[in-house]
């Protein structure tokens, strides 16, 4: 399957020919090509190349630069309040040295040398020169405003001083055992520093070196200012065997042994200052020899029997010194350390050779050999080139070129347990020990972790190409988190990888970084090569089909000017699953009780409530049934008896009386408009009503007329019953049958009769007629012959015969004179028909039924109204109790 | 036995009233077939009335004779009548219907000014002259009424109208409380109104139980009689 790409976002398998992934789109060949020669991805265990980074500091983001201003200047105050209130503890709160090597490399010749260095030494520290803090100045961190300018013109200012001497293009210089004289002479000179413990400059500079103390780390520092207050301890009795220059002893560690020896009969040196384990070293030491000799440069002196206070490396170097001479340290010599007795019996070594690492284990045989001309050890000599590694330079550091350094065993990260971070971060970098050491050397039987862990971690870089085991990456995917990342940026200082850079070249022409876009891409910064991904083996094959040849340049940000920096989506791909997070709600039992009463709340304010039914206003079944037997017993008794019992009524009202004379005053055989219009429902009402008037008139020429459609038909039914049943004969009977339009019909019929019904031909006027009765059931219909005739008929008289139920709205039109009379139901009929010399009609027969109807309705209104009555008054005494 | 018309008529009678009396028993079939066979029988009745005494006599008649003897003036003047009639017919298509609005804005508008002008002559005016009449002491005199009777009745009916009219008046002023609540004055005239309108009520509802209590003594009367026919 290496012809496929798995997408790195949906892992499904695409052509290696396609740049985007077929199913999610994304993107699978990354912007930023394969990279080459210097911008090549570091494989894994790879030491990034170590870069100038001077240059690029103008070119830093203003916030780069303006924290770092502030980190210096904060250090600057932490060191000058150490220096007065003379901590002795290690501040753990160091100010960071981001950019520490800037300083070294823009430095001059008098700044070069460190502070804590010249505390090892005892060496006045020279003032530092007062920094313009002006606005143009754009020296950073530790720089001067003029490191720059300086850095032009100085050919190797990102060189300390004091790993000068590493560097192969100036072996005359080895301003390391150079400075380490002067610190000697220093301090045999004067001004000891008793009271300040000599680590303590470490973390906190001294007023004075202050201004020094710029070049140096902080942890430089400390250990330093240790070292220098517990040399004798450290570095007694070492004469006998590192004294000689012919050794590998380094000078500056000569040095410190001569300083120490100085020191050590220094009674104002408090021993309380020292760390622990350096104190525990100096009492041990001291313990046998007050008098301790001064050790000479390189050797360590660690005690023959594990001390919990001493540290391993310590312990573990003293091992090593012996074990190349197969001597077995005495398990009593405690105070030995690098003294004779650790180096001279060998014993001790013996006892102590598991934990030596196994580079340090070669210290005895470049020393017994002495293949290794002049002062560098023979660990140190591979950054030197073969030209230059003259005389000048230590064995230990012509040792480096050792190619079996290179064979150490990977398997040293497990060393790095003990490394703290910033060594971790800066051990690969160390590209000392890169170049492979032209001396094999025998492959370690085991690992030491008693070494200090900075040196373990030296080491195990130094053996990147061993055969049975691959070395760590220096700088794996996972090491690139926020976390690592400001470790790198925090505690490895660039003059330090610096230090590790030999080839001069690469400073020295370097262009000026003035100008950003005038850098190349593949002059990378170390902390940017820090951040590149590694080239894993899996990785490596998936970019070399996906990576393109994108070389973007970077214009804007910290990487700006850089090229080809940022890879896409190999370095970037996400290392694990995202955590999934869930969406279900936590709520607790209590949130959950409350939720479900709102709810219940909620739910009971939707309900529909029942309204109460008012029972109280629902017909009874009973009583609707108790009435109309009672209506019907009544009546039915009354009319199946036929009984006269109620008298009929007397007294004639004047309504009743007005139509009376116009019934009387119609002269015989005149000509009568009547207008039928009731409903068939009523016709026995009207028909009751009516049949008295008719039976008063004599022989009159009647024209009938209705203005709905049933009215013709009952003014029909009217002329074969009532009509029909009179005694009074020579009726002549006109129906004119429906009249339609309704008032406007009425209207027309009232302005021409004669037009309107062919029947009345030659009556042209509602005038012509002698009177106009009008029998309904309706006050409408009463109403619109009353209002559309009022101004066509002239002074006719006109009669309504209508309805009980109209009566009541009929009256006002005869009040207000405009009817001349009104006979109102059956009762008006009765007036008439009494009015008629007292024969009885048909009004007297329904008379009786009426009359006991009209009381029947009166008792029980009556009595239905008491009982209510009666009922509202028990309900309210009822309430009345209640409420008492 | 010889079924005559008023034998056929008085048994339908019969029976046709009972079912209508089947309503005390609650709405049931025997009363719903005697409403629709009433209703039935009243709209073929009518649309034969309308049919007969309406369309026949006064536009078909008249555009025969307009057209086969008349005038063009006549025929011209009665098909006016016949294009009304088409143009309201219009309004059984929705399509069509605002064809029929002419005739229907022309009867509307006749109907409207014949109703308001009867009403103003008919009604309110002499309604208005009525009330005022009532005090009219020489008119009382000339219809026998005395004058103290003429002039209570006068009074009374003068007060029934005012209260009534004053019981209509709702128009009120909100209180402290919030309520509203009508002027005293008023409120008092107007339960005066209240006590008027209770009264015309009540009279006509005597005049409705007079009117349904004469159908009812008619109905069974009948019924009485039918049967009595038969002993």
């Amino acid at each position: 399957m290496s012809d496929v790409i798995k997408c790195p976002v949906c892992g499904e398998s695409n052509l290696p020919d396609q740049e985007f992934c077929r199913y999610c789109q994304s993107r699978l060949q990354p912007l930023t090509g394969t990279l080459k020669g210097a911008d090549a991805a570091i494989k894994p265990g790879q030491v990034p190349t170590k870069k100038n980074t001077a240059e690029l500091e103008p070119i830093l983001p203003q916030w780069l630069r303006d924290a770092r201003d502030s980190a210096r200047k904060s250090a600057e105050n932490d060191a000058a309040q150490a220096g007065r209130q003379s901590q002795e503890s290690f501040s753990a709160s160091s100010t960071p040295d981001l950019l520490a090597g800037l300083q070294s490399q823009a430095g001059n010749e008098e700044e070069e040398t460190p502070d804590w260095l010249a505390n090892i030494t005892g060496a006045a520290p020279k003032p530092k020169k007062p920094q313009a803090d002006s606005p143009e100045v754009r020296w950073v961190e530790l720089g001067g405003a003029k490191d720059f300018a300086q850095e032009e013109s100085d050919a190797e200012p990102f060189t300390p001083s004091w790993l000068e001497g590493l560097a192969p293009t100036e072996p005359q210089s080895d301003e390391l055992t150079d400075w380490f004289q002067q610190t000697d002479n220093s301090q045999k000179s004067g001004q000891p520093e008793p009271q300040k413990p000599p680590f303590d400059t470490s973390f906190s500079a001294p007023v004075e070196p202050a201004a020094e103390s710029g070049d140096t780390p902080d942890w430089l520092k400390k250990m330093a200012a240790e070292s220098a207050q517990s040399n004798e301890a450290l570095f007694d009795d070492s004469s006998k065997t590192f004294d000689a220059p012919s050794t590998d002893t380094p000078d500056w560690l000569r040095q410190m042994a001569a300083e120490a020896g100085e020191q050590t009969n220094d009674p104002n040196v408090p021993a309380s200052d020292a760390s622990d384990w350096f104190q525990q070293i100096a009492a041990d030491d001291g313990s046998k020899n007050n008098n301790a000799p001064v050790i000479s440069a390189g050797t360590f002196d660690a005690p023959s029997t594990p001390s919990s206070d001493a540290p391993d490396w310590l312990r573990s170097m003293g091992d090593f010194q012996d074990h190349p001479q197969g001597a077995v340290p005495a398990p009593g010599a405690e105070a030995a350390g690098f003294s004779e007795a650790g180096f001279g019996e060998p014993e001790a070594a013996a006892s102590s050779a598991e934990n030596l690492p196994e580079w340090m284990k070669d210290f005895p045989s470049i020393d017994n050999e002495q293949s290794a001309p002049g002062a560098s050890p023979s660990w140190l000599k591979g950054d030197a080139p073969a030209s230059s590694a003259g005389a000048e330079l230590p064995s230990w550091l012509s040792g480096t070129q050792a190619p079996e350094q290179q064979q150490a065993p990977a398997q040293d990260e497990a060393a790095f347990g003990d490394i703290p971070g910033w060594l971790k971060a800066a051990a690969p970098q160390s590209s000392v020990y890169e170049t492979p050491s032209a001396e094999p050397t025998p492959a370690p039987a085991t690992l030491s972790f008693d070494s200090p862990d900075w040196l373990n971690a030296f080491k195990s870089i130094d053996t990147p190409d061993a055969p049975d085991e691959v070395s760590p990456p220096a700088f794996t995917p996972d090491s690139q988190t926020s976390e690592n990342m400001d470790a790198l940026f925090a505690d490895m200082p660039d003059w330090l990888s610096n230090a590790t850079d030999t080839s001069p070249s690469t400073s020295s022409t370097l262009p000026p970084a003035a100008n950003a876009e005038e850098i190349t891409p593949g002059e990378l910064p170390s902390w940017v090569q820090a951040m590149r991904p590694v080239d894993t083996g899996s990785s490596a094959r998936s970019s070399s089909t996906s990576l393109s040849s994108d070389q973007t340049l970077e214009s804007r940000g910290a990487l700006a000017g850089l090229q080809g920096v940022l890879p896409s989506v190999p370095g970037f791909a996400p290392t694990s699953k995202p955590k999934a997070y869930s969406i279900r709600l936590q709520a607790s039992e209590e949130q959950q009780a409350h939720a479900a009463l709102l709810e219940q709340i909620l739910a009971a304010e939707t309900e529909p409530v029942p309204i109460a039914s008012f029972s109280a206003l629902t017909t009874s079944r009973g009583l609707r049934w108790f009435l109309v037997a009672a209506v019907f017993a009544v009546l039915m008794a009354v009319l199946f008896m036929g009984t006269q019992i109620f008298p009929m009524p007397v007294g004639v009202p004047p309504e009743i009386n007005g139509a009376l004379q116009v019934s009387q005053s119609i002269p015989e055989g005149a000509s009568v408009l009547v207008a039928f219009d009731y409903e068939p429902a009523r016709a026995g009402e009207m028909e009751a009503a009516a049949a008295p008037l008719f039976n008063l008139l004599r022989q009159p020429n009647l024209t009938f007329i209705s203005t709905n459609e049933i009215g013709s038909i009952l003014a029909e039914r009217f002329i074969s019953g009532p009509l029909a049943d009179s005694d009074k004969s020579g009726f002549q009977v006109l129906n004119l049958g429906y009249l339609p339009g309704g008032q406007m019909g009425i209207r027309a019929f009232a302005q021409n009769p004669g037009l309107t019904s062919p029947q009345l031909a030659g009556i042209t006027s509602l005038s012509q007629f002698m009177a106009l009765i009008i029998i309904t059931d309706s006050p409408d219909s009463a109403r619109m012959w009353i209002e559309q005739t009022s101004f066509t008929r002239g002074a006719i008289p006109m009669v309504v015969i209508s309805s009980a139920q109209a009566a009541p709205m009929i009256q006002p039109y005869y009040d207000s004179q405009q009817i001349s009379g009104l006979v109102s139901g059956l009762y008006g009929g009765a007036v008439f028909e009494q009015s008629n010399g007292g024969i009885p009609g048909i009004t007297r027969t329904y008379w009786d039924a009426y009359s006991l109807g009209m009381l029947l309705a009166m008792v029980l209104i009556t009595g239905g109204g008491l009982w209510n009555l009666v009922l509202g008054l028990r309900n309210r005494t009822s309430m009345a109790g209640g409420t008492k | 036995m010889v079924f005559s018309p008023d034998l056929i008529a008085g048994v339908l009678s019969f029976l046709f009233t009972l079912l209508i009396f089947s309503y005390l028993l609650g709405d049931n079939p025997l009363f719903r077939i005697a409403v629709y066979i009433f209703v039935g029988v009243s709209s073929g009745y009518i649309a034969a009335v309308v049919f007969w005494q309406v369309i026949l006599p006064r536009l078909f008649t008249p555009l025969t004779n307009a057209l086969l003897s008349g005038s063009m003036a006549e025929k011209v003047f009665m098909l006016v009548p016949l294009l009304g009639t088409v143009l309201i017919l219009m309004k059984v298509s929705p399509r069509l219907a605002g064809m029929g609005r002419i005739a229907m804005a022309f009867l509307v508008g006749v109907g409207a000014a014949v109703t308001i002008a009867g009403a103003l002559t008919g009604t309110l005016i002499p309604q208005v002259l009525g009330t005022i009449n009532a005090f009219d002491m020489i008119a009382a005199t000339s219809r026998n009424i005395q004058s103290f009777e003429a002039i209570f009745s006068g009074a009374f009916i003068l007060a029934g109208t005012i209260f009534t009219l004053i019981y209509f008046h709702f128009g009120a002023r909100p209180k402290a409380d919030g309520s509203m609540q009508r002027f005293g004055l008023i409120e008092m005239a107007a339960w005066v109104g209240r006590v008027f309108i209770g009264i015309t009520l009540g009279a006509v509802f005597a005049g409705v139980y007079a009117a349904a209590l004469t159908a009812l003594i008619e109905r069974i009367s009948s019924l009485i009689n039918f049967i009595g026919n038969f002993f």
